[in-house]
């Protein structure tokens, strides 16, 4: 099966500092792709330059096989990729639904669509098994951060994306609402969209990846399946970039 | 010599498959039906008819179409008119719910069960007594048609008695025969092991619908499992099948309810964990009678809320009393371990709150050094919670206890895994915590130890329907013989 996302030979600098160096990814749909890192790895560099806010020096962006050009944001939703950023970026003063069609709001005429708005967002939330919420017509201020997440996340899926890349999600949250927000990950990936997890956490990321994508000073280190690592192989590749056969050598791929 | 089944037995078993259907999925158009049952437009029109003069089923227009014709009409279940009674018997808590066809929950009651040695009036009672007050509420054209229980125990297909249940104290209890006694409903109860009804649960209903093998593991207190092979759960020859919490991983381990060491249950399993947390408190000392003892833990006048006597020890307050603990952990100390055990730590709201019992106390002397630990000692899935979280948050001692359990746990996982090659492994009950805190060392260990072709597909996935799952699994019993037979039973429960 052609992989949803593939990046091959990833080069990117700012000004005299190479943050990528030649990083291959890629992303399968009904899968989970855990991208792990130490900081500084350019794991967000990588992601940013996915979304299209950073453009790419160098190499191949193939979406469902074909190459693209991403050069900003709107390139990218329009191919079908969200980003859940770390900050959420959500409008404290605006309900869910406000939120959820931000920037993006459905028109009947010259008014705004609430109905349809309305419909589409409680039966996203619904299609993700969501119960946590009372009302969508909460305003987010007074949400918890599980349930912020959950919106966030929502949000991004809400626009038939293909790919949704999730910037350490369960991050800053309690353990209740961690393990919601994982299942939510998980039930993304089971309805058959690719999504990418940003994550420090080892357990986050093994309850829920199907691969793990190890980068290493701006390299990446390995693209390794899940069921064939354990912890400890994660962990050095994530701090020396190889573990055994797996990983770098001389700062080259295997 | 029979040639094939009659006509009769062909249109009971469409007329079963039928409602199945409706059960399962919902609200269905015939037209659908006619596709997914490869039947023919007007036996569809026939069954439903049956089914909706029986009053199982009901048709209506769909509320919008979206295609050009005649729309089809909707086969809904009779949710509301037909129901079952399900019942839950857990280590810690008693449920009781009316459970519409179709799978809506109409009505539900729940009693936190007290440890201690088993006494089947205190389970039968309450639930006897909650069925009667969910009975009471009910309008006169609604109909019961079956009442299951899932019991956390070995249950005899033969007979329907409880053989075992270590962790409940039950040897040899006819569960079933009593409950249908006192219900006076005139209707057998089934009773089924938790675990093998959650497993049923999760394939019919959760997260294994559509997932012809699988193995559902259930944490309660001990670990139970239900096994589900080619879309069939494996029972065994009398119904004892699955007991996986039994599978000796470690023979010179811990020893087990069940009289057996390192059965995985043992090293899995609440005690385990909160053993290995230094967090496991009265029952360290007298193993039936800790209700009691925190009743007369000496330093309960000290303490700001009432000491938490045998009324006042329910789920609101145990999960209130983690509330605070959280509210306590965001506000300040970040490592508990740090706090010396037993000292009282102002809370948010000025209320003194005892100290995390996280500390590196693994002897079992501890809880004799720290009555007032002893006296909040969490019990249940609070307890493991709090030990996840307290993981989460840094405290190391908790890290490594959910990390030794999480290899366990692995290790029970990669041989069931090499025994049976399931597509899905469920974590369930207070497994979902366990695995999502330990996934890490759990997956380590499937790595290494199962097999690689069995370990390529498999996915390990967390409970859908999380603390209901073997009460549904209860009520999904209970409907097994309407769904068998609907005619006929609908007949014998209005009569």
């Amino acid at each position: 099966m052609t992989p949803v996302l593939e990046l091959r030979g990833i080069d990117k600098s700012f000004g005299p500092v190479q943050v990528l160096h030649d990083v291959a990814l890629t992303v399968r749909a009904g899968e989970v792709t855990a991208l792990v890192g130490d900081n500084g790895a350019g794991k967000s560099t990588l992601v940013k330059c996915v979304g299209g806010i950073h453009p790419i020096d160098s190499g191949e962006y193939l979406f469902e096989g074909k190459p693209v050009q991403v050069h900003s944001p709107r390139d990218a939703a329009a191919l079908g990729i969200e980003i859940v950023y770390q900050d959420l970026a959500l409008c404290d003063n605006l309900d869910i639904v406000q939120n959820m069609f931000l920037g993006r709001e459905n028109k009947r005429g010259i008014v705004l669509d609430e109905d349809t708005m309305e419909e589409m967002a409680a039966r996203t939330l619904a299609s993700l098994s969501v119960k946590t919420v009372k009302s969508i017509r909460q305003h987010v201020s007074s949400l918890s951060g599980g349930q912020r997440q959950t919106v966030a996340i929502a949000k991004a899926v809400l626009w038939n994306s293909k790919v949704v890349i999730l910037d350490e999600p369960t991050a800053a949250l309690g353990v209740a609402q961690t393990a919601q927000v994982l299942e939510l990950v998980r039930r993304l990936a089971d309805q058959g969209l690719a999504v990418v997890l940003i994550s420090h956490n080892m357990n986050d990321v093994f309850a829920v990846s199907d691969r793990i994508a190890a980068l290493y000073l701006g390299r990446m280190a390995a693209q390794v399946k899940t069921s064939d690592v354990t912890h400890s192989q994660v962990v050095e590749l994530i701090t020396s970039g190889r573990s055994g056969d797996l990983g770098l050598t001389n700062g080259v791929p295997a | 010599m029979r040639a094939g089944p009659s006509q009769e037995e062909i249109r009971r078993h469409n007329l079963g498959a039928l409602l199945r259907h409706v059960h399962l999925s919902g609200p269905t158009s015939r037209a659908e039906l006619t596709n997914r049952m490869g039947l023919n437009r007007s036996t569809i029109m026939a069954l439903t008819a049956d089914l909706t003069a029986a009053g199982l089923v009901r048709e209506e227009l769909p509320r919008e179409t979206r295609r050009a014709g005649r729309p089809s009409l909707v086969v809904r279940p009779e949710s509301a008119r037909v129901y079952v009674f399900a019942f839950d018997v857990g280590v810690d808590r008693l449920v009781a719910a009316r459970v519409g066809l179709g799978g809506t929950i109409l009505d539900r009651r729940e009693t936190v069960r007290r440890r201690g040695p088993f006494s089947l009036e205190e389970v039968v009672g309450p639930l006897a007594a909650f069925a009667r007050q969910m009975h009471r509420k009910t309008r006169p054209d609604t109909v019961c048609v079956g009442v299951a229980a899932a019991f956390s125990g070995g249950v005899d297909r033969g007979d329907g008695v409880v053989r075992f249940g270590p962790n409940m104290g039950s040897v040899d209890v006819p569960f079933g025969e009593e409950m249908g006694r006192r219900l006076g409903l005139g209707l057998p109860v089934a009773v089924g092991n938790d675990a093998n009804l959650g497993a049923l649960a999760e394939h019919t209903r959760g997260v294994g619908v559509g997932c012809r093998d699988l193995i559902y593991l259930h944490g309660d207190v001990g670990i139970g499992g239900g096994v589900i092979v080619n879309g069939t759960l494996l029972g065994g020859h009398r119904g004892f099948g699955g007991e996986v919490g039994h599978m000796v991983v470690n023979p010179r381990g811990r020893p087990c309810g069940c009289g057996s060491l390192g059965c995985l249950e043992a090293e899995v399993g609440e005690r385990a964990l909160l053993e290995a947390a230094g967090r496991f408190g009265a029952f360290a000392l007298q193993p039936w009678d800790g209700a009691q003892l925190r009743d007369s833990a000496p330093s309960r006048d000290a303490l700001p809320r009432e000491a938490p006597s045998q009324e006042s020890l329910s789920r609101e307050s145990l999960s209130r009393e983690s509330l605070s603990r959280e509210a306590l952990s965001r506000d300040g100390a970040p490592s508990t371990g740090a706090v010396p055990p037993g000292d009282a730590v102002p809370s948010r709201d000025g209320s003194p709150v005892p100290a995390d019992s996280s500390s590196p106390a693994g002897s079992p002397l501890a809880a004799e050094v720290l009555p007032s630990t002893v006296s909040h000692a969490l019990i249940g899935r609070d307890a493991v919670r709090a030990v996840v979280d307290a993981a989460d948050r840094g405290d190391v001692v908790a890290q490594a206890a959910l990390s030794r359990v999480g290899d366990w746990l692995g290790l029970g996982v990669a041989n069931l895994v090499n025994i049976f090659n399931p597509e899905m492994v469920i974590f369930g009950g207070m497994l979902r915590e366990v695995y999502l805190g330990a996934a890490a060392q759990v997956r380590s260990r499937l790595a290494t130890d199962a097999l690689p072709p069995a370990r390529e597909h498999l996915r390990l996935r967390t409970s859908a329907l999380g603390d209901d799952a073997t009460l549904v699994g209860a009520a999904e019993l209970a409907f097994t013989k309407v769904l068998a037979d609907p005619l006929e039973v609908l007949a014998r429960a209005g009569s």
